[in-house]
């Protein structure tokens, strides 16, 4: 019996109960309905420069090897051994020609192409049994976005390009400020027990929480001669947006930089003109804030962008990577390392807090009263305008917003709706005509 | 990780200065289990460099990158003024990862204290396992070692820590976060 989610979730009014964080079945369901046919972070060019290159990362629970190949391109497969289902990859990253399956000896190159067999004249008919057929699964769509690599198990969703929409242009706010790009220069990997989603409408939509939850860090991370964002936190001023993918995006009405950092700042107002030819002067001096590319790829305004994976229904697992302008001068580039080391890292005084909101949330949808009661999603609730300001999409004109959470879960909805992505498609795009003007 | 058979040989010390130099460590234990956070900064040298560089799974051919190396990712990388301001943090009491507090366990073992060339420092590496619970049902344990440079000072204590490399014995962090000092 298909557990249907429609009952839990009112996204038009917000109203949203904690089963879906709870239910060891609707998390399965995610696995296949959100996890293997949404696209997916993999790698950044980066991580995987030369021929030979691979990351190992994960796509839901599905382990993956990343690999960049000879000719250039990228591939992706699971890192699943086809005879008996063990790992093939056992390094997190590094170079290599070929991988061997440390149970049986089965080799395969960085192309996921089953080379060696031990044994196979021995063993295997070769009526029954050809290497060619015996690869492990190719993840079969693979798009590279300005240097990032997301890839997508579904041949029918939608391109990437179709899939991020009006999302594009905020992204583009994060990573596409600077010729040459971005750079991955540190990474830090982390348990948090609670469920995969609250690292996912959080930086979709939830700046609001910022001035509670992170007081300690706002008070004392203070840059002299600056504001320390108190006054941003205080007023709220700023906007959010929502796509119909799932995707969010928040920030405040900045007009120059907003780091801690002086020497981060000094050097982000100095080059803001340089942004503002390639993007605007709008994306130069604000848009940056937090952002969530449906399901878990998360940018946020200091360098740190991430993925979360899925670790069951009270468990996540984030993987937090340090990105650099490229062009940025060396002391720059360390101050950007330290700042995120120091405030969104594990021992990071940000970071810190996040974690005992989610551990308590997820702690008490254990019980029973608790998930019969809704929670609440209704901030900005029939506040929404599209392409407006210069916004393209959907915002509302305030960055304490829950825009971003209903067009989320909407979108998840979709997803766990079974229905295939052709018909997904359709279905919000008629919901997009049918929204006056 | 320096090696055991890196160790230089012939720099043994008094049992004084050992049993000296373990309890300052002891005493930097109960320190930070018992929320004397400013007293814990003055066992650190005004030129103290407090690191944790971070660990990954790799081929046996490219061991050597398993540990990160300086300026790479790390989940501390301090001065003693960000020492400072993580200590400012948690006395605002509204830092909510610890507060309420969590209670703690500093378990330190495995003491080695070795001379250096000069006769204020010793190289001194220490074993730790910090067990922690947090409201009702939380727990946690955080193993690892310490590489320090521990420097004679004219303190309550009697020396103060320069520079300090924690070694967590972890890849992924399997802990929720990193609120506490080690």
């Amino acid at each position: 019996m298909t557990v249907d989610v429609s009952q839990y979730i009112d996204a038009d009014r917000g109203l949203i109960r904690g089963e879906i964080f709870h239910s060891r079945e609707i998390y399965e369901r995610e696995l296949e309905q959100v996890f293997a046919r949404s696209w997916l972070f993999l790698a950044h060019d980066s991580m995987i420069p030369r021929p030979g290159d691979f990351i190992q990362n994960y796509m839901g629970e599905d382990p993956v090897v990343v690999a960049r190949q000879r000719d250039g391109s990228v591939k992706a497969f699971l890192n699943q051994c086809r005879h008996r289902g063990m790992r093939i990859c056992r390094a997190d990253r590094g170079n290599a020609r070929n991988f061997m399956c440390s149970f049986h000896g089965w080799t395969y190159d960085i192309g996921g192409n089953l080379i060696h067999v031990p044994h196979e004249e021995e063993t295997y008919d070769p009526e029954v049994f050809d290497k060619k057929d015996w690869g492990p699964a190719q993840v079969p769509r693979i798009a590279v976005y300005k240097g990032f690599i997301f890839g997508n198990w579904d041949p029918e969703a939608p391109s990437f390009e179709e899939y991020l929409g009006d999302m594009a242009w905020y992204v583009d706010a994060y990573i596409d400020r600077y010729e040459g790009g971005l750079e991955a220069i540190a990474l830090h990997k982390w348990v948090i027990p609670s469920n995969w989603k609250f690292n996912a409408e959080q930086p979709a939509s939830d700046m609001y929480h910022a001035e509670v939850s992170h007081a300690s860090a706002v008070q004392v991370l203070k840059r002299p001669g600056a504001d320390n964002g108190a006054q941003r936190y205080a007023t709220g001023r700023g906007h959010q947006f929502s796509s119909p993918y799932g995707h969010g995006a928040g920030w405040f009405d900045t007009t120059e930089s907003s780091s801690r950092n002086p020497v981060i700042a000094a050097w982000e107002n100095e080059t803001q003109p340089e942004v503002a030819k390639r993007l605007g002067e709008v994306r130069a001096a604000a848009v940056r804030g937090h952002a969530n590319i449906f399901p878990t790829f998360m940018l946020l305004n200091n360098g740190s962008l991430r993925v979360t994976h899925p670790r069951g229904p009270a468990e996540m697992e984030v993987w937090a990577w340090t990105f650099v302008p490229v062009a940025a001068p060396p002391e720059v580039k360390e101050q950007y390392r330290v700042e995120v080391l120091r405030t969104f890292s594990p021992g990071g005084m940000f970071e810190q807090d996040d974690a005992e909101n989610w551990l308590e949330e997820q702690r008490i949808l254990r019980g029973h009263m608790a998930r019969k009661n809704p929670l609440l999603y209704a901030m900005q609730l029939g506040r929404a305008r599209r392409d407006a300001d210069g916004f393209p999409g959907t915002t509302v004109p305030h960055c304490y917003a829950d825009e971003g959470a209903r067009g989320m879960y909407r979108h998840y909805l979709d997803l766990m709706s079974g229905a295939p992505w052709p018909e997904l498609v359709e279905r919000k795009r008629r919901r997009e005509r049918a929204v006056p003007r | 990780m320096p090696l055991v058979t890196e160790r230089r040989a012939g720099t043994g010390v008094p049992v004084e200065v050992q049993r000296d130099i373990e309890q300052f460590l002891f005493d930097e234990a109960d320190l930070l289990d018992g929320w004397e956070f400013r007293e814990w900064l003055d066992l650190l040298a005004p030129d103290i460099r407090y690191w944790a560089p971070t660990r990954e799974n790799r081929l046996y051919r490219e061991r050597r990158k398993e540990m990160a190396k300086p300026g790479e990712s790390a989940y501390f990388d301090e001065g003693h003024a960000e020492l400072v301001q993580r200590v400012d943090r948690l006395y605002t009491h509204m830092a909510w990862a610890e507060e309420p507090p969590s209670r703690s366990r500093h378990l330190i073992t495995n003491i080695r204290v070795g001379a250096t060339e000069r006769a204020d420092e010793f190289d001194v590496e220490s074993s730790f396992y910090v067990y922690r619970t947090r409201g009702e049902r939380d727990v946690d344990h955080v193993v690892g070692k310490r590489y320090d440079l521990v420097r004679r000072a004219a303190t309550r204590y009697g020396f103060q820590v320069a520079r300090r490399m924690i070694v967590f014995d972890m890849a992924t962090l399997l802990v929720k976060n990193l609120s506490l000092f080690y």
